[in-house]
């Protein structure tokens, strides 16, 4: 598993699958929350899009997660896949909190009647996707690709500790946003017909976090190890066959 | 000679190379301190002069101000060493990196943070801070100028060799509990509440910061010599 040819091998058998699942389940989703579900008898059709907001905040936050997870198996085995994985993941990461900020916004205009609000969770969403950018911005600046990926490892791992500590800080400001719509404790708090579609629709954005991640964990992995015999023979084929 | 191996005597060693060389260049302690009482003074030109407004605004004003002019002059700390080739030697002499770290840190501290103290001190003139506030001041810009101290050596360790505003952008939104803290202890010492507890609270992050940090700044210089 932790080798790239492996790897490559079996993403490029999965991809074609995961592509389709993913834009199924997502469609599935998106046209019953939207299309079907009931409308809210505070909020009306407005809270509709809570079905990309809460997803793509969801991503954001475990992404970063999934980051330092893999960033410290890249500083404690050096394992290269893991590196290649912070790389991929990172943009991925940051576009997603950055759904997550707009879509908010626009969710924001018509209820809050503001654009932005210093509010504990927006503020706290903000940083992170300053912290996306600061990893991104690190290992790009380096050159070379290994240190690259160790230095990224290490900011996402420190990060990760502060990020605690972070949301702990910004909390103390009064919160005015409404308390997270999903807990594993306790039972929804909205009707089944709201919580099934956004339920769908996180897996669905989790699946197509995978489908992109493994797409462009494969191009990272090409042009990584391109002066390697397997590289050149898969290249050989393609050209040929 | 005989307590070369003992880690104190490299801690002093590097601590007085360093304190040496920052004092035979004035513009290593002399131009943060300025840094700070301009950008303090850049507030009253851009938001008006009226006492009660300047002073409700100041803790943030000061605390914004000890930010950037500590996390301006990291790039130093490592970047001459490892350009004029003193940081190799240092990692070839097997003396663990802790205690560089642990030095080199500290001696950024005194050098920049400490005049930030006094700085502060005449920035409360400035921003008409009342004077019964000045020490909840200085003990909050104690405490987070070391950890600001920390925090940018990790950064400045982990950009080695690049510019300035790379580091910054990583370490600024690392150190907003730092600000968010230090600046609630002025404010609720304004307003006549406790403010120990959000002391306490920044004093146990810079008891997790000095051995996390210089854990994280060694690690993030040994990756810079594969």
């Amino acid at each position: 598993m932790g080798s790239p040819p492996f790897f490559f091998e079996w993403a490029s058998r999965l991809l074609p699958w995961l592509f389709p699942i993913s834009f199924l389940i997502l469609m599935i989703g998106l046209v019953w929350g939207i299309g079907f579900a009931p409308s809210d008898y505070k909020q009306g059709d407005v809270y509709r899009i809570i079905f990309v907001h809460v997803p793509s905040a969801i991503l954001g936050q475990s992404i970063y997660l999934m980051m330092a997870i893999f960033g410290s198996i890249c500083l404690i085995w050096r394992a290269k896949l893991a590196g290649m994985f912070l790389r991929s993941a990172a943009p991925l990461g940051a576009s997603f909190t950055l759904i997550a900020l707009i879509s908010g916004a626009v969710w924001g205009k018509p209820t809050w009647g503001t654009w932005w609000v210093w509010d504990a969770r927006l503020t706290s969403t903000l940083i992170l996707f300053f912290l996306y950018v600061g990893i991104i911005g690190l290992y790009s600046s380096i050159d070379n690709k290994q240190r690259g990926d160790r230095a990224a490892s290490l900011i996402s791992v420190v990060g990760v500790i502060i990020v605690p500590i972070i949301k702990k800080s910004v909390d103390w400001w009064q919160t005015l946003h409404q308390p997270s719509t999903f807990s594993l404790t306790s039972s929804p708090s909205m009707t089944a017909d709201m919580y099934l579609p956004l339920l769908i629709c996180v897996i669905g954005f989790y699946f197509i976090f995978v489908s992109l991640l493994c797409n462009s964990l494969r191009a990272e992995i090409l042009t990584r190890e391109r002066n390697t015999g397997w590289v050149r023979k898969y290249l050989n084929n393609k050209a040929s066959g | 000679m005989n307590n070369r191996n003992t880690l104190f005597f490299w801690f002093k060693l590097i601590l007085k190379r360093d304190l040496a060389l920052s004092f035979k260049k004035i513009a290593t302690f002399l131009i943060p301190l300025v840094f700070f009482l301009i950008v303090i003074s850049l507030f009253p030109l851009a938001l008006g002069t009226e006492n009660s407004f300047l002073s409700s605004l100041s803790p943030g004003v000061i605390w914004v101000a000890a930010l950037l002019a500590s996390l301006l002059a990291v790039e130093s700390i490592f970047n001459e060493d490892f350009r004029d080739g003193t940081l190799d030697h240092f990692l070839l002499s097997g003396e663990p990196i802790f205690i560089l770290v642990f030095a080199k840190v500290f001696a950024h501290w005194l050098v920049t943070g400490a005049p930030l103290l006094l700085a502060s001190i005449i920035s409360t003139f400035f921003l008409f801070l009342p004077g019964g506030l000045v020490l909840p001041l200085l003990v909050s810009l104690l405490i987070g100028t070391l950890l600001l101290s920390l925090l940018g050596a990790f950064g400045s360790a982990l950009t080695i060799g690049k510019t300035a505003i790379l580091s910054a952008v990583i370490v600024l939104p690392l150190s907003i509990p730092i600000l968010i803290l230090g600046v609630a202890i002025i404010t609720s010492a304004i307003n006549n509440q406790d403010y120990l507890s959000y002391l306490y609270f920044l004093g146990a992050m810079l008891a997790v910061g000095i051995p996390g940090l210089c854990l994280a700044t060694v690690e993030a210089i040994s990756i810079n010599y594969d």
